[in-house]
């Protein structure tokens, strides 16, 4: 680990009350997080789909409509996937920008297919890692997710894939999961696995790759 | 060659199929049988009430997807054609649970993968369950029945390179393997039957029993939802459904009533129990959803030293039982070997990872080999299985624990999967565990899983075959179906799916579904017209 040793040592009693309130049982887990959600909620964190991004300032392409993450979710995405799928992003800032922002859209693409029960498990898991109180005391990530660098965020992505409390293994899963499948799955980045796509010969014969 | 599309032609004469979106308003149907699910129970069940006269509406959440759809694209199919868009997950998060929602159900995207119902499994049911009418000699002439209806054989065409190193392996080590019957006609040997066949060589109910009802005057509603079976004193008299918008996923408000004489719940084994349950239907010993199996499965991966191309090929041809039954029937816990395909996709979600260590796993896909063990579970006292319970809005989940009785058969099955791949000359081997590094010897491999903490979350686990929780039985205060699948306590509901399996199966389950549901379809028929 090589986040920060010292504000780690002070944030241990936060650390070991919330480690208490995870290992009680996993509906305790999840009716805390039901909490945190409420909290988030009231406390300003946005809570309602970004919707179309404006295209001005941000790396969003605006003619896609995100139908559940939430600006907040945005920016936890473009924090974390730099660490999830590291040297898979391209190096050029453009390219990186633009792979970086479509695999967020299908990251919302894809959890709009969830459907209501496991959207609402990940708008648990989003608004504990977006609210700041929970972010540093659960996430142990000290800064905004904005602020938050590949080095800091690889760091909470492997505290949870060790660490022995369940519900973080299932949080670190849920998180990569979701983002391997949207950039490894996609098309653009199949090279990056070897994989050459469905046969030529085959597409070339079938009739619904001909243009109607 | 297996251009010509039957659903396009079907739709063209004038099929009766209606999609749930495009209802405007409520309305109320009636036949002689709804049957509620379209996949390897309730396709079949359809097809053979309606061409026994009877009429017949067929009732489907999911959407009708046929040909024109299927692009051999996983994240389009994964989103369209599978359950909660491929992230159907028990309680607990702990096993992914892959299962179809489209028209077909689950045998739309499943690997043509068709076993007979195991020996062993049926005279189990016999002895524990009293299902005496079910034993193998009475059963085969059900299983030959749908093997031609649904071309099932042996695949005659060499296994992709995947499935032959799972051959390798066993014939390296002595242990028995054997070749997978499939349902197909014409393949291509293409490997993408997971997100829709795009030749229309698959003999799922997609192109087989859905039709047969269609061109017999069945009525298919999809994009339709089975709310609630509604009782008027001891028998139902209709069911509520919601139709679902275009998107497959919210209720547009529009209801529709459908009225029968008789019911069949094909929902699978988890839709059927939630419908049930959500019903209120009669339940005075509490076993509705209870003994809910799902076959546990986990993974190893392996780097071959030649090229693999895990995403081309038949995906599954090459099986092994040899640890299947070796245990006896309720011994230890057994397991099925196979072999998944390895597109990009599935890998990159299956294999847990993320940054340097992911991508470079990722690279080596072509080279990368996959072997996964299928738990026999529900035989033995310490695997009871888990159970169907009702979410606030009135969905289904389930609630499987892992005893360590299945713990047990789990770290069992990573030595054996490791030690086979070994033995097929794999460089390396990785488990399908959040601790484990590649190993690059038998001896490290065995030495690993010896410590590997076998626990939720750390353990991958998924589940393709989802059965019991409205198991059969002779008594009614353990079962909640007989034998021919007739409700125990209300006489015109009967359940012809996966869930009416005391126990898991011990293969595959399609054929058994299919089997079981021609046997109680025509006892069905020959009842409703009497």
């Amino acid at each position: 680990m090589n986040d920060q040793p010292e504000v780690r040592s002070t944030s241990s009693d936060f650390a070991n009350l919330d480690r208490r309130s995870f290992l009680k049982t996993g509906l305790g887990g999840a009716i805390f997080l039901g909490t945190v959600s409420a909290t988030a909620g009231l406390s300003g964190c946005s809570s309602t789909p970004a919707g179309r991004v404006s295209a001005v300032g941000t790396r969003m392409d605006a003619s896609y409509e995100f139908r559940f993450l939430t600006s907040d979710d945005i920016q936890l995405f473009e924090a974390l996937l730099p660490a999830i799928i590291g040297p898979g992003l391209p190096e050029q800032p453009q390219a990186r920008r633009m792979a970086i922002a479509g695999t967020i859209e299908r990251i919302d693409a894809g959890i709009h297919n969830f459907g209501p029960a496991n959207q609402k498990e990940l708008r648990r898991l989003f608004d504990l890692l977006n609210f700041g109180l929970t972010r540093v005391t659960i996430a142990r990530v000290w800064s905004s997710w904005p602020k938050v660098t590949t080095e800091e965020a690889d760091a909470f992505l492997e505290r949870w894939r060790t660490s022995g409390i369940g519900l973080f293994n299932n949080g670190y899963i849920a998180l990569t999961k979701i983002s391997n499948v949207a950039f490894y799955g996609y098309e653009d980045f199949w090279h990056l696995s070897g994989y050459p796509g469905p046969p030529k010969w085959a597409v070339d014969a079938l009739p619904q790759f001909q243009n109607a | 060659m297996q251009l010509k599309d039957r659903i396009a032609q079907g739709l063209e004469s004038g099929w009766k199929v209606t999609d749930g979106a495009t209802l405007t308003e409520n309305r109320t149907l009636e036949a002689d049988v709804v049957v509620i699910g379209t996949g390897a129970g309730g396709g079949t069940t359809a097809e053979i009430l309606a061409k026994s006269g009877l009429s017949v509406i067929l009732v489907e959440e999911g959407r009708l997807y046929y040909q024109k759809d299927f692009k051999m694209d996983e994240l389009s199919a994964y989103a369209s054609l599978y359950q909660e868009g491929m992230s159907r997950v028990t309680k607990d998060g702990a096993i992914a649970i892959l299962q179809g929602r489209c028209v077909g159900g689950s045998t739309t995207v499943n690997w043509t993968s068709s076993f007979r119902t195991p020996d062993a499994t049926l005279n189990y049911w016999a002895e524990r369950f009293g299902l005496d009418a079910l034993a193998p000699d009475a059963m085969a002439p059900w299983f030959d029945g749908r093997e031609q209806r649904h071309n099932m054989e042996p695949w005659a065409v060499k296994p992709n390179v995947n499935n032959d190193i799972l051959r390798q392996g066993c014939d390296q080590l002595g242990y028995t393997w054997q070749v997978i019957p499939r349902n197909v006609k014409g393949c291509w040997n293409l490997g993408y039957c997971g997100v829709g066949c795009p030749t229309n060589a698959k003999q799922g109910a997609l192109l087989t029993t859905v039709p047969g009802a269609l061109d017999n005057d069945a009525h298919l509603i999809h994009g339709l939802r089975a709310d609630k079976l509604v009782m008027n004193q001891d028998r139902i008299d209709h069911l509520q459904a919601s139709a679902m918008a275009a998107d497959g996923i919210t209720p547009s408000g529009v209801t529709v009533t459908l009225k029968a004489r008789h019911f069949v719940a094909a929902a699978s084994a988890i839709g059927t129990p939630g419908l049930l349950l959500r019903s209120g239907i009669p339940d005075p010993h509490n076993r509705i959803g209870k003994r809910s199996f799902i076959h546990p499965v986990n993974a190893c991966v392996a780097e071959m030293p030649e090229k693999v191309e895990p995403f081309y090929g038949a995906p599954q041809s090459i099986y092994s039982d040899h640890f299947n039954f070796s245990g006896g029937v309720d011994g230890p816990v057994g397991y099925k070997l196979e072999v998944p395909p390895l597109h990009p996709a599935m890998s990159s979600g299956v294999i847990p990872g993320h940054g340097d260590t992911q991508i470079n796993t990722m690279a080596r896909l072509p080279w990368m080999n996959s072997v996964i063990a299928l738990l026999r579970d529900g035989f033995h006292p310490d695997s009871p299985g888990g159970t169907i319970g009702l979410r606030d809005d009135g969905s289904p989940y389930l609630d499987y624990p892992v005893t360590d009785y299945l713990w047990d058969g789990l770290r069992r099955a990573f030595y054996t999967m490791a030690e086979i791949q070994f033995a097929a000359g794999a460089k390396r081997v990785r488990l399908m565990h959040l601790d484990s590094d590649w190993y690059t010897s038998w001896t490290d491999a065995k030495a690993a899983i010896d410590q590997l903490p076998m626990e939720l979350h750390r353990v991958r686990l998924f589940t393709a075959h989802q059965m019991g929780g409205c198991g059969m039985g002779a008594n009614p205060e353990e079962s909640v179906v007989n034998g021919f699948g007739e409700h125990h306590h209300v006489s015109n509901l009967s359940v012809h799916d996966a869930s009416i399996f005391p126990t898991s199966i011990g293969a595959n389950p399609q054929l058994s579904v299919y089997a079981l549901s021609a046997r109680n379809s025509t006892r069905l028929a020959n009842r409703l017209k009497a």
